[in-house]
């Protein structure tokens, strides 16, 4: 055998199936979208809920945010495959995807993120100190106005880091709809090296995707940043 | 090839009939298939009395299996795709001899194919208990163990188990013997891993000398790269390997495994789809398709 690691041929393969990753990287942006959607649209409001909620929807919130961080992504997704009665729901097309599979991961991504985007809004409304809800409370605001024009809107910039971070995490996580078979980046690429003559690719697929991750979540945290800088509290403590 | 023949007790398959017409492991293809095609032949004729004619009698059979099973006309069939060339992908499309002989299983026995699930070996069986499928088509043996979940048709393929070694490799065992204190691998959920276990427990190989693969082309990978001395593999797969990567074919564990399609236990349409396969077989359809594939 001789000692063939990166062979020219082999990133020739992969060049001439770059319609496979690109289609595989749409699917892969499209579940991040989708799944950091939901994350938000639940989890913004569980970490107000938690900072100011009291009484039973405190606690299904609280105790829905403790099992969904507690359990691992791959065992969730799994579960959600398995488990809840998603209908077959057809393809799409030109992206080749089940949509059913796609909905499972959306879920289960979804709703791992709103537990985790829970508490980085949390911990930023948190941050607002306590005297403005006084001060607000005391220029005449009801405390629904306070925490809508007072608090909310200072929280929503200082949770951007933490977003940021939540947002890269998603995108690799997106990787785990693997397991049920979603036709996303990991799964295009494993099966480019599983046809028969191409399995000398693997390493070259793998380095191949990992740039790709790279590039995705690289590209969008520097657009975060200037999201960032364009949004920050002027002479604020950002 | 030098298939020093080594005879290890398996657990399920000494009921089947093919096996008291082929008690030897040298029988060739042709002759195997004859054996099945006879097998074949009988669930055929006691599915259908008198029909058997070409198409139209699938036809007719289908009428009635639609009426069992509630109307429900399309079969969603699911695999595994990276083993060639029973399953696999080119050009982004699923091809492979199960996924013609399922298809054709399917469009003959009078339902719709409908769309091909692609998962990981080890869940396609819970993928069919839980409905996201309706028949596992993945050269898949069929084992006692399997049947506690799952039912499968009439065996539509024999196939033993080979050893692959890499071709550089000082290592070039005749039999289990020769792979004492060695590291063997298989695919995770596989009949091969079910031989690893077997030499584990027989003290040949140390559970910590054990490897798994989520499919065979990593364990290939890792084999050429010297992770690990040796694969227990299906024989067609092997032979596959063998061809194309720095591997070879040390010896056969003859096992007289069968793969079968497999399909829920309450699910009617099961003996639609066997008639169609013993059809399959009987009109030649089947030989093509092994020409096709394997030759």
């Amino acid at each position: 055998m001789e000692p063939a690691v990166l062979q020219a041929t082999d990133w020739g393969f992969i060049l001439a199936n770059w319609d496979t990753l690109a289609l595989g990287g749409v699917v892969t942006v499209l579940l991040t979208a989708t799944s950091l959607t939901l994350g938000f649209a639940l989890g913004f409001p569980s970490g107000a809920i938690e900072v100011y909620g009291e009484g039973w929807l405190a606690d299904i919130v609280s105790t829905a945010g403790v099992l969904l961080r507690g359990t691992p992504i791959v065992v969730l997704i799994v579960l959600f495959f398995f488990a809840l009665p998603i209908p077959r729901l057809g393809t799409v097309p030109v992206v080749d995807m089940k949509l059913n599979a796609f909905v499972t991961a959306t879920l289960a991504l979804g709703l791992r993120s709103a537990a985790y985007q829970s508490q980085v809004f949390r911990g930023s409304i948190q941050s607002i100190g306590e005297g403005q809800l006084e001060a607000a409370r005391s220029v005449g605001m009801t405390k629904l106005q306070a925490i809508q024009h007072v608090v909310f809107p200072q929280a929503v910039r200082r949770s951007l880091p933490g977003f940021q971070n939540e947002f890269t995490i998603v995108l690799k996580d997106t990787s785990v709809a693997f397991a049920i078979g979603l036709a996303e980046l990991l799964t295009r690429a494993e099966r480019l090296y599983l046809q028969p003559g191409r399995d000398t690719v693997v390493i070259e697929v793998i380095i191949t995707i990992s740039a790709i991750y790279f590039v995705l979540t690289f590209t969008t945290n520097r657009a975060l940043d200037y999201v960032h800088s364009q949004y920050a509290i002027p002479g604020g403590n950002q | 090839m030098i298939a020093n023949i080594l005879r290890v007790e398996t657990l399920n398959t000494d009921s089947y009939e093919y096996r008291n017409m082929t008690p030897d492991a040298t029988i060739d293809r042709r002759s195997y298939l004859k054996a099945v095609s006879a097998v074949g032949a009988t669930g055929g004729l006691a599915g259908c009395t008198g029909g058997g004619n070409g198409e139209s009698g699938g036809d007719d059979e289908s009428g009635g299996g639609d009426g069992k099973s509630g109307g429900n006309e399309v079969i969603n069939p699911g695999t595994a795709p990276g083993f060639p060339p029973f399953e696999y992908t080119e050009n982004g499309e699923l091809v492979g001899f199960d996924v013609d002989l399922a298809e054709a299983a399917i469009e003959r026995a009078g339902y719709e194919v409908g769309e091909w699930t692609e998962i990981e070996f080890e869940s396609l069986i819970p993928a069919l208990t839980q409905g996201n499928l309706d028949l596992i088509a993945a050269a898949m043996t069929i084992s006692e163990d399997r049947q506690e979940t799952i039912a499968f048709t009439n065996p539509y393929y024999e196939s033993d188990q080979a050893v692959l070694v890499a071709e550089d490799s000082e290592l070039s065992p005749e039999s289990a013997d020769g792979l004492a204190d060695q590291r063997v691998g298989a695919q995770s959920g596989t009949t091969g891993q079910d031989e690893v276990d077997a030499l584990v427990e027989d003290g040949t190989v140390a559970a910590d000398d054990r490897r798994q693969y989520d499919n065979y082309t990593l364990g290939v990978q890792d084999l050429e790269n010297g992770n690990v001395d040796a694969l227990i593999i299906d024989i067609p797969v092997a032979r596959n390997f063998a061809d194309g990567r720095a591997v070879t074919i040390a010896f056969t564990i003859e096992t007289g495994e069968v793969y079968g399609m497999g399909m829920r236990q309450d699910d009617d349409r099961l003996a639609d789809i066997n008639d169609a396969l013993a059809e399959i077989q009987e009109d030649g359809t089947y030989e093509e398709l092994v020409t096709e594939w394997f030759e």
